[in-house]
């Protein structure tokens, strides 16, 4: 698979520096813009990242749209989509990630869709093509999402070496994620990252 | 005429059609000359509307492809294949669905924008594709826009593309989908707009291929071939095969390497075509209308020119002096008027030709036949007799003295006698076919047909008899006689002129003799060549002073003095010997010979007075003047010439003028007698009492001397009447102032009576007859007038006699 030259140029404000409460994290495009919505998470250059601690997790239907635009699971995570909405929906996924079709149902479907595959998975209705989510299912259980200042805080992570990921639907090559490296050293860091979101598709 | 008439007729109608032939010239140029204007107009129109309904069909293809390409894109199936990158359906469902709108062909590229899929086996159609770069723009264009089209060469086939994206939901891939554009379409577009559309695509060359066209292979070849194609977006025109095609041009795609165009055409002459219907109607109108106007111009020539063929023959029949027949008058105005007028014509011909026939044939005062009409009848007359071997008569009559009945009692009266006369002969005839004529003046003559001299001569009678009886006119009784000659046809004469011209003859002789009444003699005819020889021979008498004067002394009663001599003019005829004057005088005044005799006597007496004069002599010389002496202007001034030449005074001569000579022009007479009496001629009144000389004439008249005429003189001796007469004008003359002369005094006794009765001067035989001027002195020598003593008595025995009566 042809992959894009990485267009991530995401500093590392504090390279090699401890993280021990936690990561703020601020995603910009190049111009500055606060990104929304974007998948921040770590992965641990060693070891294992600790295995799935399975949530309750729903992407709901609602107004012909869903409710979440953005959902970032780990692995093996189970997510549910109730439709709460009047008409019926066709949920479905083409993603190589998770390959998934919930035909024309309402109230809450029989079972979750269990994500077991780390990538990316778009998730659409066949009957509404306006509506979409996208799942990014990483392999690690320290992940964030962007609000609308861009922000998100990552916690909870031991002391360690890490690559820092950042992913976000709107970015040209939804296969990639923007990395970088920080060490956790126990205390609180900061660190910007700036995604070069052109040739995005909207 | 007849030609004339008609072709004004045809000039009328030729007229008519080349004016309507004009009119429908100038409609149908300028008619067809819109049509074609209208024609170029309109198609220019719709090729713009053309253009606008081709961009809008290639929209509609795009807009179809575009949905079977999204039906396609949405397809979950499809896109579910696409996920899989399961190759085998996706180009199935690209087939699939290519085939359900008809697409040509339907691809389908990633997002990445790599074929991942094409309906047609061959895969190398997507690379075939003339530029990557122009897949590269319509997805980019859909990109932007949610969808793209556009037209795209293909080797060397046109195509309109679609791109659509597939999305799942987010963008996977692209559906791009074409559509041939080839004949089919161009004839479809023919189809809608009627408009010939081809597609043409730039040769290296710098001329055209045609891509696809909807006009036959041999035009569409032609148009390869046609150079000059309008600019873009402007209509214009070109030639291809012989035929004006309108013709614009679009840009349809526009590439590095190939610069493609749709060609709309129209042709001209099918644009025309539905006119040219119109054109043809407007054509059997204008010959309907022709046909119609030649027909109703003819008609209306003919109403015109029927009246005046009518005319014309009316004409005609008028100049062959037919009136009779009057035009039938037409109703029309003009024409009617012009018939009208010519009938008023044709009467006012008639009428004045019957006037003039009249006056040509007619008698105006006498209403008898005139000498040309009697000719006329004559002829036939004589023609009828010849061919009857009969005879017919002709008659010629001239009153006696009938010119001075005119002079005397007026011309009123004269003409009252002439009709009377007329009446007279008219009925004296008992036969319709005699027929009475007036030939002027009192000449009259009558035509008795089948009439031979003898039974002729019974119906002279008669109207001889017609004639005697005084005639009352004007309560005045007047005894007429007439001079009557007859001659007969055939024994006088072969043709009418000469017949007439014998009863002429015949009438003078009557009237010279005196006879009543002759049948013509082949005699009368020698007399008047007779008449014309001596014309001749008396011109040649004066020539050859064959003339001799001769003089006739005139002397006093009171005392016997010869107080002039008068001269008499004697003609010695070489052969005949001695003429006398009664046989030439009358003649020659008839002739007007007279003039040159005066002229001769004139001339004769100046020089025998001038001689006198040298011997001593002076006597007083008479010369006698004709009616034609005195109308000649010019004599007066003549004698003034000839007394100067001998130096005579003209106091010494005195001129006798007969009474009729005066009367005849009394104007004329008088002036010359005023000119003569200013000259110091004496005057005198020859043959006093034998005219009807009126006394208020008389007594203007500048004369000095009467001379009573010889009748009255001779017969007073035995005459009471006569010698009362005598004695009356001599008082008379001696009242008036005038000398009083007696002529014809031919015994001793009339001189005591006249010398009685105061008569001044005395003429005659008695004295001497008239001699030649050589014998006067031997006679006045002998000569001895009667005692004066034994003249008393008579005059009172005369004196007596008038007592007595």
């Amino acid at each position: 698979m042809r992959v894009r030259a990485a267009l991530s140029s995401a500093l590392l404000l504090a390279a090699g520096s401890s993280l021990g409460a936690g990561l703020s994290v601020s995603v910009t495009d190049l111009k500055g813009m606060p990104l929304e919505d974007a998948a921040v998470y770590l992965e641990p250059i060693a070891g294992r990242a600790p295995p799935l601690r399975a949530r309750g997790i729903e992407i709901e239907q609602k107004s012909r749209k869903f409710t979440q635009l953005m959902t970032v699971v780990q692995v093996g995570q189970a997510i549910a989509f109730p439709n709460n909405d009047t008409v019926r929906h066709h949920v479905y996924s083409l993603s190589q990630a998770k390959l998934f079709e919930l035909k024309l149902y309402s109230g809450v479907p029989e079972a979750p869709v269990v994500f077991d595959k780390a990538g990316t998975v778009i998730v659409g209705c066949n009957i509404h093509d306006k509506m979409v989510a996208y799942i990014r299912i990483v392999d690690t259980p320290w992940f964030g999402k962007t609000d609308v200042a861009g922000r998100v805080t990552i916690d909870g992570f031991p002391d360690g070496q890490y690559r820092l990921r950042t992913w976000h639907h709107a970015q040209p090559n939804l296969d990639q994620a923007a990395e970088q490296a920080v060490t956790a050293r126990g205390d609180s860091a900061a660190v910007a990252v700036r995604l070069d979101m052109k040739g995005a598709a909207k | 005429m007849k030609f004339r008439i008609q072709s004004l007729q045809t000039r009328i109608v030729v007229l008519f059609m080349a004016l309507l032939l004009l009119v429908q010239v100038a409609g149908f140029l300028a008619i067809r000359g819109s049509i074609d204007e209208h024609a170029r107009k309109s198609v220019n129109e719709q090729l713009l509307v053309g253009e606008r309904v081709f961009g809008r069909l290639m929209e509609q293809n795009a807009g179809k492809l575009a949905q079977g390409a999204r039906i396609l894109a949405a397809d979950y199936g499809f896109r579910a294949a696409v996920a899989s990158d399961d190759r085998g359906t996706i180009a199935s469902a690209l087939s699939n669905h290519g085939e359900r709108i008809g697409a040509t062909v339907s691809l389908f590229y990633t997002a990445d924008r790599v074929l991942k899929g094409s309906s047609v086996e061959n895969g190398k159609f997507g690379e075939a594709l003339a530029e990557r770069r122009r897949v590269d723009g319509l997805i980019d264009q859909a990109a932007r826009d949610g969808w793209a089209a556009g037209p795209s060469l293909v080797g060397r086939q046109l195509y309109q593309l679609v791109v659509v994206p597939v999305r799942a939901p987010v963008l996977i891939g692209w559906v791009l989908m074409g559509f041939a554009v080839d004949r089919a379409m161009a004839d479809d577009m023919r189809a809608l707009s009627r408009l010939d559309l081809s597609f043409l695509v730039n040769a290296g060359d710098g001329g055209h291929r045609v891509l696809a066209s909807s006009l036959g292979a041999s035009a569409a070849q032609a148009l390869m071939a046609a150079r000059g194609l309008p600019r873009p977006g402007i209509p214009g025109e070109i030639a291809i095969d012989g035929e004006q095609y309108g013709t614009l041009v679009a840009p349809l795609l526009s590439s590095e390497s190939d610069q493609v165009v749709t060609v709309l055409q129209r042709s001209i002459s099918e644009a025309v075509a539905p006119f040219a219907q119109l054109q043809v109607t407007l054509m059997l109108l204008t010959l309907a209308g022709l046909l119609i106007s030649v027909v109703g111009s003819v008609l209306t020539a003919r109403r015109i020119t029927r009246p005046m063929t009518a005319l014309a023959e009316s004409a005609r029949r008028m100049g062959a002096g037919e009136y009779d027949l009057p035009i039938a008058v037409d109703g029309d105005q003009e024409i009617g008027n012009l018939a009208r007028a010519f009938n008023h014509m044709r009467e006012g011909i008639a009428e004045r030709e019957g006037q003039i026939r009249r006056l040509a044939y007619w008698d105006k005062l006498t209403g008898l036949p005139n000498r040309d009409l009697f000719l006329d009848r004559m002829r036939d007359a004589i023609a009828s007799a010849r061919a009857n071997g009969g005879s017919c008569s002709v008659l010629m009559m001239d009153l006696d003295r009938f010119k001075h009945v005119n002079d005397v009692l007026g011309h009123a009266f004269g003409d009252a006698l002439l009709q009377e006369v007329a009446r007279r002969l008219e009925g004296a005839l008992v036969r319709r076919t005699d027929a009475v004529a007036r030939f002027g003046g009192d000449e009259f003559a009558v035509l008795l047909p089948d009439q031979d001299a003898p039974q002729a001569r019974a119906i002279v009678e008669r109207v001889r008899q017609a004639l005697e009886h005084p005639m009352q006119v004007q309560r005045q009784t007047i005894d007429m006689s007439a001079g009557i000659g007859l001659a007969t046809f055939p024994e006088h004469a072969d043709n009418a002129d000469l017949l007439l011209a014998r009863a002429e003859i015949a009438m003078y002789a009557a009237k010279q003799r005196r006879a009543g009444a002759l049948v013509y003699d082949p005699s009368f005819d020698q007399k008047s060549q007779d008449t014309l020889s001596m014309l001749s021979e008396l011109r040649h008498a004066v020539e050859k002073d064959e003339l001799v004067l001769y003089f006739q002394p005139k002397l006093s009663f009171s005392d016997g003095a010869m107080m002039g001599v008068e001269t008499l003019v004697r003609w010695v005829h070489p052969q005949r010997g001695f003429v006398p004057p009664g046989d030439f005088i009358p003649f020659a005044e008839h002739t007007g010979f007279i003039a040159d005799i005066t002229q001769w006597v004139m001339q004769k007496s100046i020089e025998q007075a001038a001689a006198w004069r040298r011997e001593g002599m002076s006597l007083s010389i008479a010369v006698n003047l004709s009616t034609r002496d005195l109308m000649d202007q010019e004599l007066p001034r003549r004698f003034a010439e000839m007394l100067a030449r001998h130096d005579v005074k003209a106091s010494s001569f005195c001129l006798e003028i007969t009474e009729s000579a005066i009367m005849d022009d009394p104007q004329r007479a008088l002036a010359t007698l005023d000119r003569l009496h200013a000259m110091e001629f004496k005057l005198s009144i020859d043959d006093f009492g034998t005219g009807y000389s009126s006394l208020a004439y008389l007594k203007r008249l500048p004369v000095h001397e009467l001379k009573i005429d010889r009748s009255f003189v001779s017969g007073m001796e035995t005459d009471r009447d006569d010698a009362t007469i005598v004695r009356s004008t001599i008082d008379l003359g001696h009242n008036m102032g005038m000398r009083v002369v007696a002529e014809g005094v031919e015994n001793e006794a009339v001189w005591h009576l006249l010398a009685a009765a105061g008569c001044d001067i005395g003429q005659g035989y008695f004295m001497s007859k008239p001699i030649p001027a050589a014998q006067l002195a031997d006679w006045l020598a002998k000569w001895r007038p009667p005692s004066l003593v034994h003249g008393t008595a008579p005059v009172a025995e005369v004196r007596h006699l008038y007592a007595v009566s």
